[in-house]
């Protein structure tokens, strides 16, 4: 069963893709390219590919999103692009994430080099964490001509792309394709190394002329009364594990998880994908008001899990839980062999001296910007949606600030 | 399910139905011809012979098509010639064909290389019980110059060849015309001095489809080479129906008996050439893309056709459309149609706008705002293309005005049009 979790769904042929893209309707000022946080711009790439210039396509994809292969498989499309899609007047949106993966796979099977290094400006910048924002603000240095230096304190590079997000939604060869990609333009990534315990922040100042905090929020949130319970694991722990693994884990037959976010739904479709029987998945929002995109939901629906809305913890003793309704009488009470919480992340920037609450910089005129004028800021730390496309735009956005205040255009 | 009286009556022959398979790979052979009629096709044209003197030798692949974003088919290029069986191979499935299909029609489709070929190959399809006879003076791709359409474009040879046929046969004979030339009416008059009693056309269109980017070739690749060869399928139609149009409008010409040939794949695409004077239909390239089957839907469809149109029988409707298509200068210039926009309809894609301002008369803007199409009468010539590049058929043919000091009732004119918008993609909803 575990071939389930590493297996990726079909993508387009070059005959179904035109179908596809034959679909649309190609429009005036499309909406569905002022919908993409990242500017990405699919009316523009799904016409190159109508007019079959998937070369043109990927350069498109490429020039505006680093890590296209990975939108095009992790996006909420339904929420940004397709949420836009006029198409969806007459039957349904176009599947632009399904045209953006047969793009940026034909990109990576013809080894398209899209993005060039600028010339060296002198000035570098240090990076902290190499997760979507992290190595979306990398490519933009690097284009305008920064070195750039990226410390990770995992042995790989990606953060919750690698670490998170789980094989069948996003394989790690794609991960280590982009990453690769981002390397090749001279970014240099020093793994395992911990800013504020191998490195302290001040050498970094002292040896780059900007520093990017991108740490994202990668530590779990848990509930005081799961703290010390033996049969609770975090969810991105657990799917830390089964990534890493591959998927060749030991899994119970029964497991309860709580919390309806996307990542909650991963967890849940990977444990089915993993083959555990019974997947109860107990959500605190009402279906109505449910966090998680409508098509990893639904995914996690086809897959078998039982998730049951509306109802919030009240006490655990081991491998039982006592849930109640928000707002009806009812309650319920589950006995699981295993405990899964995916209620939530936050930050861990212990050792990096900068101003962190409820998990963001606080807001500041100057985007981007952090307490120190030397420091900035980048990724799910800064305010706005904590997804990968958000991520994207706020690596662009921050290298472009500190490109202004460094006066690197002046280079150019 | 619908049944109506499909036959026709054309040179003399009865058929039961005008769908007839064009001479071509289709109608190669006893086995193939037989499963044709079994699937219902009133007429076949036995793909053509000549004499066992000229050795048909084939080439490897022979087709390539031209395609549109995802249609495939959308023309077909061909490189086979003639049937490579024996002579003698032929005429004996012909004959078992005739035998054992005797309501069924036959034309045998016969190529000579000069006059005593012809009367040859004509006396000998006679023997073999053919009903007629179609001369292949058309197909582009043949390895003599002396055959094929470089003959067909030559009255001269032609009408002689008519006359080597008419000695050595007395059946019905049509003439089967090449699209690749600028007018057929000199060539059809020779014929008919020659002895023709009606015209097949369009044989395939002289055509380069695709050329190999990588290895500059044309496609097919025949070992590094390529060469000009016919063209066939929906995307020659218009071209087929243009020249169907040319002959019947010719002075002398009016009621020329004509099977029409030319990417006929659907009943709508038949009714076309009836209208504009076909009496039978061939057809072939849509049968290699989709089996004999097709005649099902194209029989029932014409038949539902026929009860629309208040007719029973088809040559009610032969050549009805000749009439109504006249020279650009007689047409009535004194008005013109503005579009009307169905605003519960429009869903705001733009593509009338993009069309209006870089392919006509800028008449139609954009509210950014609204993202909705706006109008400026003052700019709007009517020419319509707003309509045509509509994804949902929301602009319709709106009022009629006639241009400033020009006569006429604007009530009075004709401006609807079924094409545009009972046919129209996506009109459903």
């Amino acid at each position: 069963m575990t071939s389930e979790y590493t297996k990726e769904p079909k993508g387009y042929t070059m005959s179904t893709v035109m179908q596809e893209a034959a679909r649309c309707l190609l429009c005036e000022d499309a909406p569905c390219s002022k919908a993409c946080p990242a500017h990405t711009n699919p009316a523009k790439f799904i016409r190159s590919v109508r007019f079959r210039n998937v070369k043109g396509a990927a350069e498109t994809i490429r020039e505006n999103n680093t890590l296209g292969a990975i939108c095009a498989r992790v996006c909420p499309t339904e929420r940004y692009c397709e949420s836009a899609c006029t198409r969806a007047k007459i039957d349904g949106p176009i599947d632009i994430g399904g045209i953006q993966r047969y793009v940026t796979d034909m990109e990576r099977k013809e080894n398209m080099q899209i993005l060039h290094p600028g010339k060296d400006n002198g000035m570098s910048v240090a990076i902290i964490g190499s997760g979507p924002a992290g190595l979306q603000a990398a490519t933009t240095l690097r284009q305008k001509g920064y070195a750039v230096d990226i410390y990770e304190k995992q042995a790989k590079a990606g953060g919750y792309l690698t670490y998170g997000i789980p094989e069948y939604r996003l394989p790690e060869a794609i991960v280590d394709y982009e990453v690769q990609r981002i390397v090749n333009l001279g970014a240099k990534i020093h793994y395992n190394v911990a800013v504020g315990t191998d490195v302290t922040m001040d050498q970094l100042k002292q040896e780059h002329d900007a520093v990017i905090v991108a740490i994202g929020a990668s530590a779990a949130k848990t509930i005081p009364m799961f703290e010390h319970n033996i049969c609770t694991e975090s969810a991105i722990s657990f799917l830390s594990r089964a990534k890493e693994n591959q998927g060749k884990i030991d899994v119970p037959d029964n497991v309860l998880v709580i919390g309806g976010g996307d990542v909650a739904m991963d967890v849940v479709t990977t444990l089915k994908k993993l083959g555990v029987p019974h997947v109860t998945d107990v959500v605190y929002e009402e279906f109505a008001e449910f966090k998680a995109s409508k098509k990893e939901l639904a995914g996690a629906q086809a897959a078998g899990v039982t998730i049951i809305d509306g109802y919030a913890p009240q006490e655990v003793h081991q491998n039982r839980v006592t849930f109640k309704h928000r707002k009806i009488n009812g309650e319920l009470t589950i006995t699981t062999d295993k405990i899964i919480l995916a209620v939530g992340q936050k930050v861990d920037a212990t050792g990096l001296d900068i101003d962190i609450q409820h998990n963001e910089i606080p807001f500041r005129d100057a985007r981007y910007h952090t307490k120190d004028p030397q420091v900035f800021a980048a990724g799910d730390i800064v305010d706005g949606d904590k997804t990968v496309v958000f991520a994207v735009q706020k690596g662009k956005e921050v290298a472009e600030e500190i490109d202004r205040v460094l006066g690197g255009q002046n280079n150019d | 399910m619908i049944n109506k009286d499909l036959s026709v009556d054309f040179l003399g022959v009865h058929f039961e139905n005008p769908f007839c398979l064009s001479s071509s790979p289709v109608g190669n052979c006893y086995e193939m011809c037989a499963r044709a009629f079994d699937a219902g096709w009133g007429g076949i044209v036995y793909k053509t012979i000549s004499t066992d003197r000229f050795v048909i030798d084939e080439v490897s692949p022979r087709f390539d098509e031209l395609t549109k974003e995802d249609t495939p088919f959308v023309a077909f290029k061909n490189m086979e010639q003639l049937s490579e069986h024996t002579l003698a191979q032929d005429l004996a499935d012909m004959k078992r064909l005739k035998t054992e299909y005797p309501n069924k029609v036959l034309i045998a489709s016969i190529m000579g290389e000069n006059d005593e070929e012809w009367t040859y190959l004509a006396k000998k399809v006679e023997e073999a019980g053919a009903d007629m006879i179609e001369m292949n003076l058309s197909c582009p791709q043949m390895t003599s110059h002396k055959m094929g359409s470089d003959v067909g474009t030559n009255p001269e040879l032609c009408k002689q060849d008519c006359i080597a046929v008419k000695k050595g046969s007395s059946l019905p004979l049509m003439a089967k015309m090449t699209p690749n030339i600028t007018t057929m009416v000199p060539v059809v008059k020779a014929c008919l001095e020659g002895g023709a009693d009606g015209f097949s056309l369009i044989n395939t269109v002289k055509s380069v489809a695709n050329v190999d980017l990588d290895k500059h070739v044309g496609l097919p690749n025949i070992d590094g080479k390529s060469s000009v060869s016919g063209l066939s399928g929906k995307g020659v139609k218009p071209i087929a129906l243009r020249f169907l149009q040319q002959l019947r409008s010719a002075s002398g010409l009016e009621q020329l008996p004509i099977s029409g040939i030319g990417g006929i794949e659907t009943w709508e695409d038949a009714a076309e050439f009836i209208l504009m004077g076909a009496t039978t239909l061939q057809v072939t390239t849509a049968i290699m893309q989709y089996g004999y089957r097709i005649v099902e839907d194209m029989k029932n469809g014409l038949m539902h056709y026929m009860e629309e149109q208040g007719v029973d029988h088809l040559s009610d409707l032969v050549g009805l459309a000749n009439k109504n298509i006249i020279a650009t200068n007689k047409l009535n210039r004194n008005y013109k149609v503005y579009p009307e926009i169905d605003w519960d309809k429009c869903i705001g894609c733009g593509r009338c706008f993009i069309s209006c301002q870089d392919g006509a008369h800028q008449a139609l803007g954009w509210d950014d705002e609204k993202r909705l199409p706006t109008f400026d009468k003052s700019k709007c010539v009517g020419c319509q293309l707003c309509a045509l590049v509509c994804p949902v058929g929301a602009i319709k043919l709106g009022i009629v005005e006639m241009k400033p000091g020009r006569e006429g009732n604007p009530d009075e004119i004709d401006v609807s049009s079924q094409r545009l918008h009972t046919y129209h993609p996506a009109q459903s909803n």
